[in-house]
């Protein structure tokens, strides 16, 4: 096993160039791309009409301001009107007495995280207004008693402490493309599985001592580590040369990334046990890359999907919960408890995969 | 010390090995002689623990293999038909792989590797990449490869095919040298009849799936050569005379043409007497008469009706 392990390096060395392209396409696509988002909070114009008082504004802003998520700045109509023409932003927010528009000048994902907070602060001032007509006072009231509780009670979720919509743009294309080019890694390394049995090599092996499960092994072993070491090293790079925010737990995201790996090691393994010429290989490879990566949320958040098809589909891709299991580390700051069915999720699905794949492959052999 | 006992391997739509009995004594080095589609490398797969039969058994040393390939993994060395290395890699990361995988290591595993480049002469050319070398030079690798765990029997799958005559003399004499001076048990598969001619003490032919002729060279020759073929020339064509002598006792098949005729009889037939009576009857006068030994080539023809290269 160590000297099939062992031969696959040296084979790298000699020819690393496939390896290499996936690893330099992820940096170029994600520092390139990433200099046009943004990490901090992102700018909102706001603008009144003259259905509300210049004061009435200045309070809402303070309230839309109170949290950090996004920095909102009070402007004059025309001035916010001609921000997002120029594409400057991509939205601006109209305030209404009760209610809000949103100013729309292209689709950024970052909207559905600023309407689903915007409806979150408006439908929580609507209710302490309608608590304040019946009993006058209580605004005061909650405020002193939310800064000396009695009880503090910290709720842990996978989307972060509370319910609404995180979107960081650098961390998602981050992730995204990371996952996404190492499948062609993985996968076309074990690629050279299908291509031994062609050679002849494979044969040599087999009828050598060594046992076909330590040939099967070695193998594996080498796609594991040179998928892991591509994710690693890549997170690495942007967290310490590209000062990406990755968040506290770094060891949580290696070992994201190595159960990760193991999905689509075992994953790519029944391809190519489904599949067994390299031509058709050659094209389904980036097919399943490519949907994969479309479906789980690689490209665009998964958040953004609606359509209950896709959803349901990215439930059975090991990328989505990849994703997920990271976004939730690094995004919302959380720990192995709440990343902890991903993982499981994805170790199951790879040992299912790696499952049939063994088993139709000695079917095959022994036939 | 390696038989194989009605060995039979049967795919969706073809028989390609048939009831195979193959033996192969200490130090012997055997010819296997088939054109292409005989069965020879299905036989070598299932001989060499690659592939399960679909019934009979292969045995070394008088135990199966099926059960327990260890052992032969262990003493078998296998020079596959086609060329089966790592092109990106040289000779020597090659050899070394291919040794570790016997459990070769370290000194042993570096003097291994010594060994067998100076057998295939390629000593001094051990660290280029094998895509740079010529189809000679890989096939003498690739039988460097088989040979890097010192193996008691070597079995060889047409090791000569698309190779330029030096390669091929080279490897030939290295063979032989193995055979002869190193007491390596040899199984040699070829549809080359020079080869096998040059190389082996007893043949086997396969054709079909199936052994159709065996023995020594000689005892084979003696098979082959029980028959001769005789041309004789006349000074015209006599039909009648032609009609005669077809029908002269032993004669097994006759063909007349223009001013000649072809007999094809059991060797040792006393023809000519008999020949030279009926030609005085007929005033016929007799330009030429010609005995020709039937070719290993000849009988494979005649054999299967089909020549042995395509
Ligand atoms: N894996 C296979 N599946 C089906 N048929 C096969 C397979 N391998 C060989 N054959 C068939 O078996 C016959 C013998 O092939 P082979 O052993 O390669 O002959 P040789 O080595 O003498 O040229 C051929 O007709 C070939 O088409
Ligand atoms: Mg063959």
């Amino acid at each position: 096993m160590k000297a099939v392990f062992l031969l696959q390096w040296r084979r790298f060395y000699r020819k690393p160039l496939l390896v290499l392209a996936m690893f330099g396409l992820t940096v170029i696509f994600v520092s390139v791309t990433a200099a046009g988002e943004q990490s901090g909070p992102q700018l909102i114009p706001v603008y009144a009409d003259g259905s509300m008082s210049e004061l009435q504004a200045q309070t809402w802003l303070e309230r839309l301001n109170s949290e950090e998520q996004f920095q909102f700045e009070l402007m004059p109509e025309s001035e916010a009107r001609s921000y997002v023409a120029e594409g400057d932003v991509s939205q601006a927010v109209n305030l209404l007495e009760a209610d809000y528009r949103l100013l729309v000048g292209r689709e950024d994902p970052a909207r559905f995280a600023l309407d689903s907070f915007l409806r979150r602060i408006y439908s929580e001032e609507m209710r302490l207004e309608n608590a304040e007509q019946t009993t006058p006072g209580i605004r005061a009231e909650m405020e002193s008693a939310l800064s000396g509780p009695a009880l503090t009670l910290s709720v842990e979720s996978l989307q972060g402490a509370d319910d609404s919509f995180q979107y960081n743009g650098q961390l998602q294309l981050l992730f995204g493309m990371t996952l996404f080019f190492v499948i062609y890694t993985i996968m076309f390394s074990l690629v050279r599985i299908v291509d031994e049995k062609r050679a002849g090599t494979w044969s040599r092996m087999i009828i050598s001592p060594v046992r076909k499960w330590q040939v099967y092994l070695g193998h594996l072993g080498y796609s594991f580590l040179i998928g892991f070491s591509q994710i690693t090293l890549i997170f690495l790079l942007f967290r310490f040369a590209f000062g990406f925010e990755l968040g506290d737990r770094f060891w949580l995201l290696v070992a994201i990334a190595a159960c990760y790996t193991f999905s689509i090691v075992a994953l790519g393994l029944l391809i190519i046990s489904l599949i067994t010429k390299p031509q058709q290989l050659g094209a389904v490879i980036p097919i399943v890359a490519t949907g994969m990566a479309m479906v789980g949320g690689a490209f665009w958040p998964i958040e953004l999907v609606t359509n209950e098809i896709l959803l349901a589909v990215s439930k059975v891709l090991p990328i989505t919960y990849g994703l997920q299991a990271l976004t939730s580390v690094a995004v919302y700051g959380n720990g192995l408890q709440a990343v902890a069915i991903p993982l499981l999720l994805l170790l199951g699905f790879g040992s299912i995969c790696m499952a049939i794949a063994i088993r139709l492959m000695e079917w095959r052999s022994a036939s | 010390m390696l038989e194989t006992e009605q060995l039979t391997k049967k795919f969706k739509d073809t028989i390609a090995v048939d009831d195979v009995s193959l033996v192969l004594r200490q130090g012997e080095s055997v010819g296997l002689l088939g054109p292409n589609g005989a069965g020879k490398s299905t036989a070598i797969a299932m001989i060499s623990t690659l592939m399960k039969p679909s019934s009979g058994d292969v045995r070394l040393n008088g135990e199966s293999v099926l059960k327990k390939p260890g052992d032969m993994r262990r003493v078998l060395g296998v020079v596959p038909q086609k060329i089966a290395l790592y092109e990106e890699l040289s000779a020597y990361e090659n050899l070394k792989f291919f040794g570790r995988l016997y459990g070769l290591s370290g000194k042993k595993l570096e003097q291994r590797i010594d060994y067998v480049v100076e057998l295939v002469g390629l000593a001094d050319r051990k660290k280029e990449l094998v895509k740079n070398y010529s189809g000679g030079m890989q096939r003498r690798i690739n039988l460097a490869a088989a040979m890097m765990h010192e193996p008691e029997v070597l079995i060889m799958d047409e090791p000569t095919v698309g190779i330029d005559p030096q390669s091929r003399n080279h490897l030939l004499e290295t063979i032989r040298k193995l055979n002869r001076e190193e007491g390596m048990t040899v199984l040699y598969t070829s549809h080359y009849m020079e080869e096998v001619e040059k190389l082996c003490d007893r043949v086997y032919i396969m054709d079909h799936g199936k052994v159709i002729a065996e023995g020594t060279k000689e005892e084979l020759k003696a098979i082959l050569s029980d028959q001769e073929t005789v041309l004789i020339d006349f000074d015209q064509n006599y039909p009648e005379l032609f009609a005669k002598l077809s029908e002269i006792e032993g004669v097994q098949h006759a063909a007349a043409e223009e001013h000649s005729l072809k007999l094809i009889i059991p060797k040792g037939t006393r023809l000519l007497a008999a020949l030279f009576h009926e030609a005085e009857r007929y005033g016929a006068q007799v330009v030429n008469v010609n005995v020709q030994t039937p070719t290993l080539e000849d009988v494979f023809l005649r054999l299967t009706g089909r020549k042995l290269r395509d």
